[in-house]
C-alpha cells in the first residue's frame, strides 16, 4: 500500500483492473457462500442460546428447599422499574429479567404468553382482559403509586392549591387563565398572574393518566361522560403533550405558566415541587408516602375477584383527614394454572415462580415490600399484602396446589 | 502484467496467490452485506404488513381519509400525521436550503482558506449530535426564544395570512420545523459543499472572462454544475427530516390533530410511534401504530423517487454529472 506513493504508473487503474477480471462468471458460487455464511452465522446463535438454557444449579434455603434456579422473566411498567431492579439484584432463588417495556407492552407480553408476569400501573381494561387467553391471569396489586399536580409558576413560592373539580376544568380547557376565580378562591391571599394556563399532559399511555383521569371523572360529571379514565384520553385540543414522567417535567419546567402531572414516585426522586390537592375531608394534601400509605388503608378497598374485572377498582377520595386522595395501585398479572398456560413449565419452575410473587409482596426482613420506601415507593397495605398471598397462593400447576418456600 | 515486472510495486507470484483467497473472501463478505441489506428491507416490509392487516382489514381505505386518531372509539385516521410530517418537513426544507447553499458557496468559493477545512469539520460534527441531544436543546433554549422573541413578531407581520394565528406557547408545529431544519443543514450544506468543489475550475473561469460578477458566477456557473449533487443533499436532509423522533417529539406538542395554524401543537408519524408504541389501550392501537410505520415508509419512497427524477431531468444533457 505504501509503495503506491514510490509507484511509477498509476496503481488505481491496475487495482479496478484486478477486480473486474475477479468478479466475471463467479456471481453464482457467490452467492451460494454467501447464503452458507448466512445459514452457519444463525446455527451458532442457535446453538449458542441453547447452551446457556442448559445450565442448571441447585439452590437450598434455610427451613425448607426450593428448586433449582431458573429465570423468571417479566416485563411491562417502567414505573416499577426501579423496584423491580432492587429486586432483582436482592433475590438469589431465582434470576428475574425485568424488561421495562412500558406497561401496555407488559400486557401484550403476558397477554402473547412471551413472559412469566406482566406489570402495569393500570388494571386491564375490557379489551385487554378479553384478549386474555385461556386459563386466565390474577391481577395482583404490587406496589402503590400517586398523580401529583406541577406546575411552572415563578413567582409563586408555597405550593398552589387544587380540587378535583379546578383540575378537571382546567384540563377540559374551561379554566384557560391562572388568575379564573375559582382558582383565586381556593387560594386566597396568593397573587395570581394574569396569564393563560399552558395544560401538559401524558402524550403516551400512563397509569399516572390512569389515576389522574380516574380522579377527575369523580371529582367533575362532565369529565366523566366525555372523556372517561384510561391510560389515554382522547384530550382536547390545544394542550401539550409529552412523553413520560421525565418529558412531562422536562416540558413543565422549561415552560411558564404550565400546568401538568407526574407520578410521586418520580417527584421525589427528581425534586420536583408539586401543588396540594383537597381530599374528600375538605382538607389541602401534599402528597407524600405517609399520606398516600394512609389513603390505601383509610380506603379500605374491597378488592375484585383475582380474575374479575378490576377497571374501576379505585383507592382514590380516601376518607382520612390527612389522606391524599389520588393514590394509586400497579399492578402484577399472572397466570392462573401455570401448566395449562405453558407448554413449556414444569413444576420446579412454577414452584420459583410462586415462591417470588410471594417474595416481592411480602414485608419479612428482606424481602420485598422492605425495599419500597428507600426507593421512594409506598408499600403495600396490611390488607393488600394478605389479599395477595391468598391470591398466589391459589395458583396451580395442571390443577395441582404449588409447594411454596419462601427466601427471606 | 507480466511476470519479471520491474516495477518493484509489483506483488510477487505467492502474494498474488494469497490476494486471490483474499479477494474471494473478500467478495463474499461484501455480497453477504449486499444481501443482508436487502433482506432487512424485505423483513421490514413483511413485518409491517403483516402486523397492520388487522387494521387493514378492519379499516381499509379509512385509514387513510381519516381526520382523527382517538383509540378509545377506535378510530384510526393517518391524515394529522401525515399532514403533520409534510408539513413540518417541508417549512424545515425550505428555511434550510437557503441557509445551505449559502453557506456551501461561502466555503468553498470565498472563505479564506485556513478556515475552510475547521468549519468543514465542525459541519460534518453538528451532523453526528443524536437527535435527542438537538430536541431538548430545542425544548430549554429554542422553545422559550420562540415563545416570546419570534413568534409575537411573526404574528404581528403575518399573521393576516392566517398561518401565524391563535395562541404561541412556543412548543408547536413551527419550532419543530425550526429544529428539523437546524439538524438538515450540516447534511445539505456537507454534500452541497463537495459537489460544489467538484465544478472544474474551468467552469468559474469562463464565467469570470466573460466579466460575471461573484453572484453571477455562482449564479449561473457554480450551482448549475453542482446542481444534481445539491439535490442528492437535499433528499438525503429530507429522509432525516421525514424520520426524525425525538428532536420533534420534544417540541411538536404532540397532540393527534390537524394544526390549524403553524403555532398549533401537532404531531408527525414517527413521533406518534414513538409516544405510542409501548402504551396501547386496544388491540387495534398497534396494528393502526404498524399501518402508520408501513404508511411512513411509503412516503419516504415515494418523496426519493420523486427527488430522484428529480434529479435525472436536472441532470439530463449535462455531459458530466458533479460527484
Amino acid at each position: 500500500m505504501s509503495s503506491n506513493q514510490t509507484g511509477m504508473n498509476a496503481p488505481a487503474a491496475n487495482q479496478s483492473d484486478t477486480i473486474q477480471r475477479k468478479k466475471g462468471g463467479r456471481g453464482t458460487m457467490i452467492a451460494v457462500i454467501a447464503v452458507v455464511v448466512v445459514i452457519l452465522l444463525i446455527l451458532v446463535v442457535g446453538y449458542s442460546a441453547g447452551w446457556f438454557k442448559s445450565s442448571n444449579s441447585t439452590t437450598n434455603n434455610s427451613g425448607c428447599t426450593s428448586p433449582a434456579s431458573t429465570t423468571i422473566s417479566g416485563a411491562g411498567s417502567t414505573l416499577v422499574a426501579p423496584l423491580m431492579d432492587a429486586w432483582a439484584l436482592s433475590y438469589s432463588a431465582s434470576t428475574v429479567n425485568y424488561a421495562a417495556v412500558g406497561s401496555g407492552a407488559g400486557i401484550s407480553d403476558i397477554t402473547g404468553k412471551t413472559v412469566d408476569f406482566g406489570a402495569s400501573d393500570a388494571p386491564l381494561n375490557p379489551a385487554q382482559r378479553t384478549a386474555i387467553p385461556s386459563p386466565g391471569v390474577l391481577t395482583i396489586p404490587e406496589s402503590i403509586g400517586a398523580a401529583v399536580p406541577i406546575y411552572n409558576l415563578p413567582s409563586l413560592s408555597a405550593p398552589l392549591k387544587f380540587t378535583g373539580q379546578v383540575l378537571a376544568a382546567i384540563y377540559l380547557e374551561d379554566i384557560t387563565n391562572w388568575n379564573d376565580s375559582a382558582l383565586q378562591a381556593i387560594n386566597p391571599g396568593v397573587t395570581l398572574p394574569n396569564a393563560a394556563i399552558v395544560v401538559v399532559h401524558r402524550s403516551d399511555g400512563s397509569g399516572t393518566t390512569f389515576a389522574f383521569s380516574s380522579f377527575l371523572s369523580a371529582s367533575n360529571a362532565t369529565w366523566k361522560n366525555t372523556l372517561g379514565h384510561a391510560t389515554t384520553i382522547n384530550w382536547p385540543s390545544g394542550e401539550v403533550g409529552s412523553k413520560g414522567n421525565s418529558g412531562v417535567t422536562a416540558t413543565v419546567k422549561s415552560t411558564v405558566d404550565a400546568i401538568g402531572y407526574v407520578d410521586i414516585n418520580y417527584a421525589l426522586t427528581n425534586a420536583v415541587s408539586f401543588g396540594a390537592v383537597q381530599n374528600p375531608a375538605g382538607n389541602y394534601i401534599v402528597a407524600n408516602l405517609t399520606n398516600i400509605a394512609s389513603a390505601v388503608k383509610d380506603s379500605n378497598p374491597v378488592f375484585p375477584t383475582p380474575t374479575g374485572d378490576w377497571y374501576n377498582f379505585t383507592v382514590e377520595n380516601a376518607p382520612g383527614a390527612q389522606d391524599y386522595p389520588i393514590a394509586t395501585f400497579t399492578y402484577l398479572f399472572v397466570y392462573t394454572d401455570l401448566g395449562v398456560a405453558y407448554s413449556t413449565y414444569t413444576m420446579d419452575k412454577a414452584q420459583n415462580l410462586v415462591n417470588l410473587l410471594l417474595w416481592m409482596v411480602g414485608d419479612q426482613t428482606g424481602q420485598g415490600q422492605t425495599f419500597a420506601a428507600q426507593n421512594y415507593y409506598v408499600p403495600l397495605s396490611t390488607a393488600a399484602m394478605a389479599f395477595d398471598t391468598s391470591e398466589i397462593n391459589s395458583i396451580t400447576f395442571n390443577g395441582a396446589k404449588i409447594t411454596t418456600c419462601v427466601p427471606s | 502484467m507480466t511476470r519479471g515486472n520491474p516495477f518493484p510495486t509489483f506483488p510477487s507470484r505467492k502474494t498474488r496467490a494469497v490476494s486471490k483467497w483474499g479477494d474471494r473472501i473478500f467478495l463474499v463478505l461484501t455480497a453477504v452485506a449486499a444481501a443482508g441489506l436487502i433482506a432487512v428491507l424485505v423483513a421490514l416490509v413483511v413485518v409491517l404488513y403483516h402486523g397492520s392487516l388487522p387494521t387493514i382489514n378492519a379499516l381499509g381505505l379509512n385509514f387513510l381519509y381519516t381526520l382523527t386518531w382517538n383509540p378509545q372509539g377506535n378510530v384510526y385516521g393517518i391524515v394529522p400525521f401525515a399532514i403533520g410530517t409534510l408539513l413540518t418537513s417541508a417549512i424545515a426544507l425550505l428555511l434550510a436550503i437557503p441557509l445551505s447553499i449559502g453557506a456551501a458557496i461561502f466555503l468553498t468559493q470565498h472563505a479564506p482558506t485556513w478556515l475552510r477545512e475547521p468549519v468543514a469539520q465542525v459541519i460534518q460534527l453538528l451532523a453526528a449530535i443524536p437527535s435527542v441531544v438537538y430536541g431538548f436543546w430545542g425544548l430549554i433554549v429554542l422553545v422559550p426564544i420562540m415563545r416570546y422573541d419570534v413568534d409575537p413578531i411573526l404574528a404581528n407581520v403575518l399573521g393576516w395570512t392566517g398561518w401565524f394565528s391563535g395562541r404561541h406557547i412556543g412548543l408547536d408545529v413551527l419550532t419543530a420545523s425550526v429544529v428539523l431544519s437546524i439538524m438538515t443543514v450540516p447534511t445539505i450544506t456537507a454534500i452541497s459543499k463537495d459537489s460544489i468543489l467538484a465544478v472544474p475550475r474551468s467552469q468559474k473561469e469562463a464565467a469570470l472572462s466573460l466579466g460575471a460578477t461573484d453572484w453571477e458566477v455562482s449564479r449561473r456557473a457554480v450551482i448549475p454544475y453542482a446542481r444534481s449533487g445539491i439535490i442528492a443533499g437535499i433528499v438525503l436532509g429530507l429522509g432525516r427530516a421525514l424520520g426524525e423522533t425525538m428532536a420533534v417529539t420534544l417540541v411538536i406538542g404532540n397532540a393527534n390533530v390537524i394544526p390549524t395554524s403553524l403555532f398549533s401543537q401537532g404531531q408527525t408519524i414517527a413521533s406518534l410511534i414513538a409516544n405510542d408504541f409501548f402504551e396501547q389501550e386496544t388491540p387495534l392501537e398497534l396494528p393502526a401504530l404498524l399501518e402508520a410505520a408501513l404508511f411512513l415508509l411509503i412516503i419516504t419512497l415515494a418523496v426519493n423517487i420523486v427527488a430522484r427524477w428529480i434529479q435525472a431531468r436536472f441532470q439530463a444533457g449535462r455531459a458530466v454529472g458533479a460527484e
